[in-house]
């Protein structure tokens, strides 16, 4: 099994499966960050346990989160198996004999395989990677906050320390904090003023130099790397890897159902299994497709899916009702806890698809480009339109702040009142 | 002082917001860095236009003794311009001492220059021994318009007297001032102060780079042209997850498999996929409640999820109106001013600032005002600290006055 080159005009994916099996699995690895020989899928097929350590370690790569890529590869085995299976988790993962697998990350290779095909089946999983570590050659400026956000907020999942006496803070310790965090903020919006100034001399000192008169001008990263020649043939070689990557990528987009056709035997393979207690209902794959057309057939699928679970929800509900005539009043009880448990799940599932709702769409990354007012954006996108949405979203943002600090201001104002001799001031403006 | 876990959750969420804040922060830093240096002077690796004159590394020859008078006449404006430039920094103050990036104004950084010369340059190089990067040709580099030559003792004169008052700067004199010998024979050394203002629009890119960096975004351009037209794959990979779902058997009514990924399924092919879907998975586990519980819960499920198809709908109707593609190369955002960049960039970090505080708006609004309520009696500094908090952000505090009622 060689990485042959397909002769150019052989159609995508008809080949014989035996020979285009092979070359799938092979772009798959040289395009994946972390990836594993072919052969390393052959065992694990089989569930050989020669192939598991390298499966965990690609999985713990690919799943952990954005801000540390680039440090599992230095996380131990066990640490390495307990991200893996607390990602999985929270990405409603179905099987649950991935949880199963011993710490010591030694077995379970095809339940890895599979693991892995399931992220690889449900979303962009190969764009995604390549995203995080994309060159980036352009001065790039999103024009969105999501990025900002993602950082933060404090993770939920973070064990909670243990309480004791030193936990107990002042609320002059909280306000103290506020203020830091205010003054970091101006701090920070400073800095992002300088930084635009110096690009966009940058830009202006540079117009014309680009071979790509599209862009017109150089970047910081193009004109560093002609200051500084080491510097810039590091950048070279990472955008070459990355070209290898990318038509890794292509070529598996090319061969990717031989691939699937595999998995189906892979699957087969395994034992059946029975579900978690707790597991979430998982989803069908994200493919970002946005044509008019399609959406139009989607819609109708729904109504239609619509008006059935209308019909059903008219028969079950006729059918109850009658049943609960006969009940007693310890029925209040069972319907209360069906309740909970049926509306925990319906939050779940809406909570999951919201998220990957959002997710759904990447922003998609934005370089700076000096241009004269009034030329056509081809391409592009306009300035003065990001920031008009953006004037609407902090309109937005502002009322909604302002509305609760008048919830609190409200409250407060009450019960400052009730208290005995004193007087309570509000500040100026409010 | 607050209770434990309220102590803890605030604590935690304030450190989270100003960490990210901090490694913002220092990310930027690291770039403002970058772009200074790149605003001062410095020496690109390249010729800095394409000339006629081959080779593209003239760094090691000696100049062809045709080229000489030219090559004279540019490096005597080379000196003067410097010399210029000297003399406004001079004037402005001498603020970026120490850094060693400062172009002084003869930069001898040529390490691999004709022997004859070695030896009046490296005197006159403060701080330049660090720096690896190799030279450049300045004169070849620059077609300029013709200048009138000028005499060159004036231009010692003025170099000397430049590097004089230099000297009384902070920078290390160079005692030998005499020493420069910037004789014609020698020009071929001299270094430009090369920066970007006068003569960044002459830079160009290695020819490698830009083959690498076109073939970069031809490849991301393929990427999202397929992942337009990827039906086909789409079907295989759906059929995978339910099958993968499917070997995973179903429990009674307790848990539905499908879910409202139903607006991404594209393609005609998909129309018998979502059917299939719901009507495997999902119909078998609600048609046979075997208990009133069972028939109750079934019911429940069914108009939950009425709801959450019409949510769809609507979440679908809003897509239709925007109808952008997802994509992964990137796009070009175009400004055209320093004033529409800052303004742009101002106002999205006051939309991520807005965003935290209302998270932490309501982080504290869930802590701190149960225990408002719940203190009794409410002591005065509680209150108006809390007050402060949620009400300004703690930036105001409202003013508490005794009112001891008069005996």
């Amino acid at each position: 099994m060689g990485r042959r080159r397909r002769p150019a005009g052989r159609a995508a994916g008809t080949g014989t499966g035996a020979r285009a099996l092979p070359e799938a699995i092979a772009a798959l690895c040289r395009t994946l960050p972390a990836g594993p020989g072919p052969e390393t899928f052959r065992r694990a097929k089989f569930d050989l346990p020669e192939a598991a350590p390298a499966l965990w370690r690609l999985l713990s790569c690919v799943l952990s989160p954005r801000s540390e890529a680039d440090t599992t590869g230095s996380l131990t085995r066990e640490a390495q198996v307990r991200l893996v299976k607390s990602a999985m988790r929270s990405q409603g993962y179905p099987r649950p004999a991935l949880f199963q697998l011993p710490e010591d990350g030694s077995q379970g290779s095809r339940e890895l395989l599979l693991a892995l095909s399931w992220l690889l089946a449900r979303g962009p999983l190969i764009e995604q990677l390549l995203a995080r570590t994309r060159v980036r050659l352009g001065d790039e400026m999103p024009v969105c906050e999501c990025e900002d956000l993602a950082c933060g907020r404090a993770s939920p999942g973070l064990p909670t320390p243990s309480k004791d006496a030193d936990s107990c803070v002042d609320v002059r310790h909280v306000q103290w904090l506020m203020g830091k965090l205010r003054f970091r903020w101006r701090s920070l919006i400073s800095s992002h003023q300088e930084h635009c100034a110096l690009l966009s001399k940058i830009h202006k000192y540079t117009q014309g130099c680009h071979s790509d008169r599209n862009l017109g001008h150089l970047s910081v990263a193009e004109t560093e790397l002609l200051r500084d020649p080491e510097g810039g043939q590091q950048l070279l070689q990472m955008l070459e890897f990355e070209n290898v990557r990318l038509e890794a990528a292509l070529e598996w987009r090319r061969l990717e159902q031989v691939f699937w056709q595999w998995m189906d035997t892979v699957l087969g393979a395994s034992p059946p299994d029975s579900p978690n207690a707790g597991s979430q209902p998982t989803f069908l794959p994200s493919i970002p497709e946005r044509v008019a057309g399609e959406l139009e057939l989607v819609s109708r699928e729904l109504q239609a899916l619509q008006k059935e679970l209308q019909e059903a929800v008219e028969v079950r509900r006729a059918s109850w009702e009658a049943q609960v005539r006969g009940q007693g009043p310890e029925w209040s009880a069972e319907m209360r806890a069906s309740k909970e448990a049926v509306g925990q799940e319906l939050a779940a599932l809406w909570q999951a698809w919201e998220r990957e709702g959002s997710l759904a769409q990447p922003h998609r990354p934005n370089r700076l480009v000096r241009s004269e007012a009034g030329a056509p954006p081809g391409q592009g996108l306009w300035a003065t339109e990001a920031i008009g949405a953006l004037r609407s979203k902090e309109a937005c943002l502002e009322a909604v702040l302002c509305w609760l600090q008048g919830q609190s201001q409200q409250e407060l104002a009450k019960l400052a009142g009730a208290l005995p001799g004193v007087i309570w001031i509000p500040p100026h403006g409010r | 002082m607050l209770p434990a876990d309220c102590s803890l959750r605030l604590v935690a969420e304030l450190r989270a917001a100003l960490d990210a804040c901090g490694e913002q922060q220092r990310q930027l830093d690291q770039s403002l860095r970058v772009c200074r240096r790149l605003l001062r002077a410095w020496e690109p690796t390249r010729p800095a236009a394409p000339e006629p004159t081959p080779g593209p590394e003239p760094n090691e020859e000696d100049p062809s003794p045709a080229c000489a008078p030219s090559l004279q006449d540019l490096t005597e404006l080379e000196l003067l311009t410097q010399a210029l430039e000297k003399a406004v920094r001079v004037r402005k103050g001498i603020s970026k001492v120490g850094e060693g990036d400062k172009a002084p104004s003869l930069k001898p950084r040529t390490v691999a220059t004709p022997p004859a010369t070695t030896t009046s340059v490296p005197p006159q190089a403060p701080g330049q021994a660090g720096n690896g990067t190799s030279e450049t040709r300045s004169p070849r580099g620059i077609r300029q318009p013709k200048v009138p030559a000028r005499s060159l003792p004036e231009h010692r004169l003025l170099s000397t007297r430049e590097r004089t008052s230099l000297g009384r700067g902070a920078r290390a004199t160079r005692p030998s001032l005499g020493d420069q010998q910037v004789t014609p024979s020698v020009t071929p050394l001299v270094p430009e102060a090369f920066t970007l203002k006068e003569k960044g629009t002459l830079l160009r890119l290695p020819m490698a780079f830009w083959k690498a960096a076109s073939q970069n975004a031809h490849l991301w351009a393929q990427i999202d042209s397929t992942q337009a037209s990827d039906s086909a794959n789409a079907a295989a990979r759906t059929r995978f997850l339910l099958k993968m779902q499917a070997a995973v058997s179903c429990q009674a009514c307790g848990s539905l498999r499908t879910g409202g990924r139903l607006k991404e399924l594209p393609g005609k092919s998909q129309h018998g996929m979502t059917r299939e879907a719901l009507g495997s998975a999902a119909w078998a586990t609600v048609l046979a409640p075997t208990d009133c519980v069972q028939e109750y819960r079934c019911l429940l499920l069914l108009e939950g999820l009425q709801a959450t198809v019409g949510q769809c709908l609507h979440w679908l109707q809003e897509l239709r109106k925007g109808g952008a593609d997802a994509a992964w190369s990137p796009q070009p955002l175009l400004y055209s001013s320093t004033q529409e960049l800052q303004t742009l960039a101002a106002l999205r970090l006051r939309v991520a600032m807005l965003d935290q505080q209302l998270h932490l708006e309501k982080v504290l609004m869930d802590e701190l005002l149960p225990l408002v309520r719940t203190q009794r009696p409410c002591c005065a500094a509680v209150c108006r600290a809390v007050h402060s908090l949620l009400c300004n952000g703690g930036q105001h505090f409202p003013t508490v006055l005794q009112d001891e009622p008069a005996d």
